[in-house]
């Protein structure tokens, strides 16, 4: 059954389509209790005292949770930083910061709670909301010095700042110097299912834990040191969620809930509106100021990049998108000299998160529409001067890094297919742009495999199916190599009792690491068929050789199921498989390891402008990534075209709109705006570039980031084009494009 | 959601006592596209909602009778938009109708709760206005009629007093020739609530209704007796400063999310010439036929 290539239909998708998945707030365990959080409408407060004497009164309200419940001082915890108070710890420290919780017999009780409950509370003035409130001499700290020791930074609200380069720039070396700033704003994920978290006492002592967490080993981890209890007490519960898009990655409240059930000795749970998700996880805004040298051929000299990240109250993973991006900052072009500058700041704002793109989608907004400029300038085509510049197949561009890929094949793919240099239409332009974004940099992957008596598999794997497909991808390797059809293959995922640990499910990493872990689970299970078949028809084990399904005798051919079934007649039985796929840590990397792969991608769109109202309509967008090879095809174009719609968003209309005093103003579904089907392109494509030169099985490399790595630059490329307008913020709102459009007038 | 009572009349008269009786704390039931949201929000919080969906004198109809076309009080967008007079004759309402909400909500929602919610961005306040609606009121002093213009107060605001519902909305049906368009400004293509809805009517006799809302507290009706307007000899281009006159009611709010008030401001003028020019050629293209 070789299933490489093939696409065949997604593992658990009817169940999502017809409403029979179960989600996390689908679950209700008897006895469960309700929870809610309390909250205040400012973004600054000292809390005097939490009165929950009225809410207390409510029938079905079983207790409030205030910050006075929990272990002080107060507990903190976090990926990176320990910075993160279970409850807000004295102050609140931004807008929709959990000030205490209601547990309740009902939501609806806990709902009423939650706004019974009175607190008393100062509002403190001033705040950190922008990159300038927070490097201000004068700044306000928005955390505490004593959380972060020993920093050389403890005294400021810089978390940390990142350097790396290479040769030494000289901007007499070149022809033209460019420089700009540019911004990015804050935007949410908007999973359509809101993050949600449940937590129950176990009879021993243990603690069960369910979350819409795309990590669940994570998890385990976190909660364990945190709750003092060995990983076997932890069972992390990890239903597939409704999307993730990294703003599940990380723990956030589950800390609370566990306090709550382990206080009323019964399951709690807590499952947010999505209202309560904006106040939750957000992408770091970033404001990027870039300086570029190039010859008078359009050959680029030097790259000088500074990027001030804006992250929230608490760091989360955001100092790890500082350094990641930060990294591959330059992008996919080969230059003698590069400075890059990254700095982790934070504000009192949501705190922000991963978020498909880990920070390259700011930085190459930037990057690419300077690069523009210099095109410009130096009368040079745009794709002309990225196909001078980009780095060959195999040419090192960054220090211990190489192209993974035929990347001008790749651009030239994408410019061919939005018809790059045929005449345009009146108020139209085009934009390309290419950009990469590194892959996985260490793995864990542990995987097994059950090859049952009838021929059957199972396949066990800690990665988190988010509506990626990773269910139907693990079942597309298990199917080819042992031989079964997909539909006898069960992928089992999602409980830290049952399955073998995973690092992580991100950065496109787990058809690449635990893709191999499967197939080397596979190919033990093979291994052990081999065995048995020498074994039955008194062969040496050399004499026979696998291929995926089969086993090939010196005289025949014998499907692998067959083998098996003779050798545990008449008692039944199984094979069982183990695979592990390990990327260890580089102690001398800057980012600990080399990236597996890199995605690289060309995005390419065409769009009319209205120039009267500023609206933008996208004509044509195509988008071409190096995938390897393509292991489901379809999977991976719903990625890309899944990927550059959600990139749409930050290009043209999502946002983040705060008060002056730092209140998020545009909560929820009614202000804050995501593309819809209406809003797409007329004409959309995606490509893939197969070499089968990937490190994942069958020569794959990881996909779903890639197409909206450059979506804005790409896209307000097609818009300078067409008005002759430079706009350096995004979104390119209509009243944004109409407002350039004025200038001059 | 609080606790409330739920009531299902038979009758307009059992619907008119229970409103007069709860007054403040009645809510009305039809579509429930708002109504549930704000429930849900603890915008509001009524003793009692009244369901009329079930009321044979109000169950869902669309009458053409005497020159009149008349919409029942549940009377959904969805079945305005289908409709072949509303096509014929009120093109402008069928537009606005048909991008009120998504198609859920238009299967759902009212004409009629699309006033009465009382939004100065209501979709279809503007073309009401245009045509000149009459909004039939029952109370308990009985039915009376009132011009739509009179009936749109403020925000949430409108001219119902205790104990009075919508029963129906009426519209004249244009003797002579009329052309109208709609034109609305959003933020994107999808679901979304407008910062401008302007409605545009032009009659056969050289009077141009403009109607606009979204910029101030209510929908606005300005009238245009003079010809000048509606010409059809004189290209749209050219009446840039009459059609400024038109907004000159609009008080763009300073603080909305949605646009600024330059830009809204520019946009009237924008789309009130696309309006216009739509209107025109549409009562051309009618007085051909």
């Amino acid at each position: 059954m070789n299933e490489v290539g093939t696409s065949p239909r997604r593992g658990g998708g009817y169940g999502r389509v017809t409403g029979h998945q179960e989600y996390l707030a689908d679950i209700k365990l008897p006895d469960m209790l309700h929870a809610k959080l309390v909250t205040i409408e400012v973004s600054r407060a000292r809390i005097l005292a939490i009165d929950t004497t009225a809410a207390e009164e409510i029938p079905g309200v079983v207790f409030v949770m205030t910050p006075d419940d929990l272990p002080q001082p107060m507990i903190r915890f976090g990926p990176q930083f320990q910075d993160r108070p279970v409850l807000a710890a004295g102050e609140v420290k931004y807008h929709g910061e959990p000030v205490a919780a209601v547990v309740a017999e009902s939501r609806e009780a806990a709902e009423a709670g939650a706004r019974a409950v009175v607190v008393d509370y100062e509002q403190l003035p001033g705040g950190v909301f922008t990159v300038a409130d927070a490097l201000a001499p004068d700044a306000e700290l928005v955390q505490d010095p004593g959380l972060r020791p020993g920093s050389a930074f403890a005294d400021t609200n810089i978390i940390d700042e990142k350097n790396f380069g290479w040769g030494e720039i000289d901007p007499g070396d070149a022809d033209l110097v460019v420089e700009d700033t540019y911004q990015f704003p804050m935007v949410t994920h908007f999973a359509i299912e809101p993050h949600a978290f449940m937590a129950a006492p176990m009879g021993d002592g243990g603690i069960e834990v369910w979350s819409t967490i795309q990590h669940p080993y994570l998890l385990q981890k976190m909660m364990a040191k945190m709750f003092e209890k060995p990983l076997s007490k932890v069972r992390v519960h990890a239903p597939d969620p409704g999307g993730g898009f990294g703003g599940k990655q990380i723990p956030k409240l589950e800390p609370l809930v566990i306090f709550c059930a382990l206080r009323a000795e019964r399951p709690v749970r807590l499952v947010l509106s999505l209202d309560e998700t904006f106040q939750t996880v957000r992408r770091t805004a970033a404001e990027i100021r870039v300086r570029l040298g190039f010859d008078s051929e359009g050959m680029m000299k030097f790259s000088d990049i500074e990027t001030n990240f804006l992250v929230g109250a608490y760091v989360d993973i955001a100092d790890r998108i500082v350094s990641k991006s930060s990294y591959a900052a330059a992008g996919p072009y080969s230059i003698p000299a590069v400075k890059i500058i990254g700095r982790t700041i934070v504000s009192h704002t949501t705190p922000s998160t991963a978020f498909r793109g880990f920070g390259i989608p700011q930085i190459s907004w930037a990057r690419e529409s300077l690069i523009d400029e210099a095109a410009y300038q130096l009368g040079i085509d745009r794709l002309e001067i990225r196909l001078r510049n980009v780095a060959r197949y195999r040419e090192p561009f960054i220090p211990n890094e190489e192209a993974d890929g035929d990347w001008e094949q790749t651009i030239r793919t994408a410019a061919k297919r939005i018809g790059w240099g045929d005449p345009l239409k009146p108020n139209r332009g085009r934009g390309i742009a290419i950009g990469l974004k590194s892959g996985p940099t260490t793995g864990l992957s542990y995987s097994t495999v059950r090859l049952l008596f009838d021929g059957s598999a199972m396949v066990y794997a800690g990665t988190s199916d988010m509506g990626q497909g990773a269910r139907t991808i693990f079942a597309q390797i298990v199917a080819t190599e042992l031989g079964v059809p997909m539909d006898q293959v069960t992928v089992v995922m999602g409980d830290t009792a049952v399955v073998p640990y995973d690092q992580q499910t991100s950065a496109s990493r787990s058809s690449v690491l635990m893709g191999t872990a499967i197939q080397r689970a596979c190919f033990d299970i093979q291994g052990k068929i081999r065995a048995m078949a020498a074994g039955l028809y008194q062969l040496d084990e050399n004499a026979i050789k696998v291929e995926p399904g089969i086993l090939l005798l010196p005289d025949r051919e014998v499907e692998m199921t067959a083998v098996m079934q003779e050798a545990l007649a008449p008692l039944g039985g199984e094979v069982i498989g183990n695979g592990e796929m390990r990327k260890d840590k580089m102690p001398d990397h800057p980012l600990g390891g080399t990236a597996a792969f890199f995605e690289f991608n060309c995005t390419a769109s065409e769009v009319e402008v209205d120039m009267e109202t500023g609206a933008t309509t996208l004509i044509k967008h195509v988008t071409v990534g190096d995938t390897g090879r393509s292991l489901n095809p379809n999977q991976v174009h719903a990625q890309d075209d899944g990927a550059a719609i959600m990139g749409l968003g930050h290009t043209l209309m999502e946002h983040y709109i705060f008060d002056d005093e730092g209140r998020v103003r545009n909560i929820g579904a009614i202000d804050y705006r995501i593309v819809t089907s209406m809003d797409l392109p007329i004409e959309m494509h995606s490509e893939s570039i197969e070499n089968a030169d990937g490190p994942g099985p069958y020569g794959i490399k990881g996909v779903s980031e890639g197409s909206l790595l450059v979506t804005a630059p790409a896209v307000g490329a097609a818009v300078r084009e067409a008005t002759g307008k430079v706009i350096r913020d995004l979104p390119l709102t209509p009243q944004r494009v109409w407002e350039a459009l004025q200038e001059g007038k | 959601m609080n606790r409330f009572e739920y009531a299902r009349p038979e009758t307009v008269a059992e619907a008119v006592a229970l409103l007069d009786e709860y007054g403040p704390d009645a809510q009305i039931l039809a579509g429930g596209t708002d109504l549930v949201i704000e429930l849900r929000n603890h915008w509001v919080e009524p003793k009692v909602v009244i369901d009329i969906k079930r009321i044979p004198e109000l169950a869902p109809a669309i009458v053409e009778d005497d020159g009149v076309l008349s919409f029942s009080a549940t009377t959904v967008m969805a079945d305005v938009v289908a409709n072949d007079v509303v096509q014929r004759y009120f093109p402008a309402l069928a537009e606005a109708a048909d991008v009120v909400g998504s198609v859920q909500i238009r299967a759902r929602a009212t004409l009629a709760g699309n006033i009465c919610n009382g939004s100065p961005a209501a979709d279809t306040s503007p073309p009401l206005l245009v045509f000149d609606a009459t909004v039939v009121v029952a109370g308990p002093s009985g039915v009376r009629r009132l011009p739509v213009d009179d009936f749109i107060v403020g925000p949430g605001k409108t001219a119902l007093e205790r104990g009075e519902m919508v029963i129906a909305i009426e519209l004249p049906i244009p003797e002579q020739g009329f052309g109208s368009a709609y034109q609305r400004l959003t933020r994107r293509r999808g679901t979304d609530l407008a910062s401008i809805t302007l409605c545009c009517g032009v009659s056969a006799d050289g009077v141009t209704r403009f109607a606009y809302g979204s910029v101030g507290p209510r929908a606005f009706l300005v009238t245009d007796d003079t010809g000048e307007l509606a010409d059809p000899s004189v290209p749209v281009a050219e009446k840039a400063e009459l059609i400024d006159e038109v907004f000159h009611l609009a008080s763009p709010s300073l603080k909305s999310l949605r646009a600024s008030p330059e830009y809204r401001v520019a946009m009237l003028r924008v789309l009130g010439a696309r309006a216009l020019e739509t209107a025109i050629a549409r009562l051309d293209k009618e007085l051909v036929a």
